[in-house]
C-alpha cells in the first residue's frame, strides 16, 4: 500500500486526523493527544493532551484545549498510540 | 580595474543559474540514494537525539520521511545516555520525520564490535 515513493508521509499522517496519535520527540518527552490538523513541516495541532516525561519515569502535564506542537523536535508520529507504559 | 562587480549583479547572476543544469533549466532535486530497494525489508533508523528504531520499510518521501511497520525501539541507558541497553518497546506502525533520521541501514548490516579506540597498556 505504502511502496511508492512520494507524499507517503503526508498521507498517512493525515489519515489519523481526528484520531488519537502518540508523538515521540528527539529528546525523553512523548506527547499523546487527537489530531486536529498539521502543516507542511508538520507542526501538529493536537487536544486532549497528555505529556510525559520519560526519564524522571512519571506522566508530566495533562493539558485540555488545544496545543500547537512545534514540529522541530518530533522524531516520530505513532497513529493510535497511547503512550509509553506507566 | 575593469572586474568590479556591483554587488546587485552577482546576486542577480546566481539567482540566474543556481540549481540550474546546461540547458538552463531548474535543476530537479534528486536523492542520491534510492530507498525503494528497502521496502519491506527490516531496517535500522538512528535519529538526531541518540534514538534508535528498527522496522519494516513500508513507504518513504524525498524529504526522508519514513513509514516503518513492526517497529521496535532501542532504549539508552538512563544512566548513559551513548549506551544501548537491552530494553526495547513495541511501537508498531511508526511515522518517522526525515529532520531527524541520521542513518539508515540494514538490520542485518551492523554489528556491535570491542571498541577499537582503547589503547593497550604496555608493561
Amino acid at each position: 500500500m505504502f511502496s511508492k515513493s512520494g507524499p507517503a508521509v503526508p498521507e498517512l499522517v493525515d489519515k489519523c486526523i481526528g484520531s488519537r496519535i502518540h508523538i515521540v520527540m528527539k529528546n525523553d518527552k512523548e506527547i499523546v493527544g487527537t489530531l486536529l490538523g498539521f502543516d507542511d513541516f508538520v507542526n501538529m495541532v493536537l487536544e486532549d493532551v497528555t505529556e510525559f516525561e520519560i526519564t524522571p519515569e512519571g506522566r508530566r502535564i495533562t493539558k485540555l484545549d488545544q496545543i500547537l506542537l512545534n514540529g522541530n523536535n518530533i522524531t516520530m508520529l505513532i497513529p493510535g498510540g497511547e503512550g509509553p507504559e506507566v | 580595474q575593469g572586474s568590479s562587480y556591483r554587488l546587485q549583479e552577482v546576486v542577480e547572476y546566481l539567482d540566474r543559474n543556481q540549481d540550474r543544469n546546461k540547458e538552463g533549466e531548474k535543476k530537479k532535486k534528486e536523492s542520491i540514494f534510492d530507498l525503494s530497494k528497502y521496502i519491506d525489508k527490516q531496517i535500522r533508523v538512528k535519529f538526531q537525539g541518540g534514538r534508535e528504531a528498527s522496522g519494516v520499510l513500508k513507504g518513504f518521501d524525498p524529504l526522508l520521511n519514513l513509514v516503518l511497520d513492526s517497529t521496535i525501539e532501542y532504549l539508552r541507558d538512563p544512566d548513559d545516555q551513548f549506551k544501548l541497553t537491552e530494553d526495547t518497546r513495541q511501537l508498531g506502525l511508526v511515522v518517522c520525520r526525515g529532520t531527524s533520521v541520521v542513518l539508515i541501514c540494514p538490520q542485518d548490516g551492523m554489528e556491535a564490535i570491542p571498541n577499537p579506540f582503547i589503547q593497550q597498556q604496555d608493561g
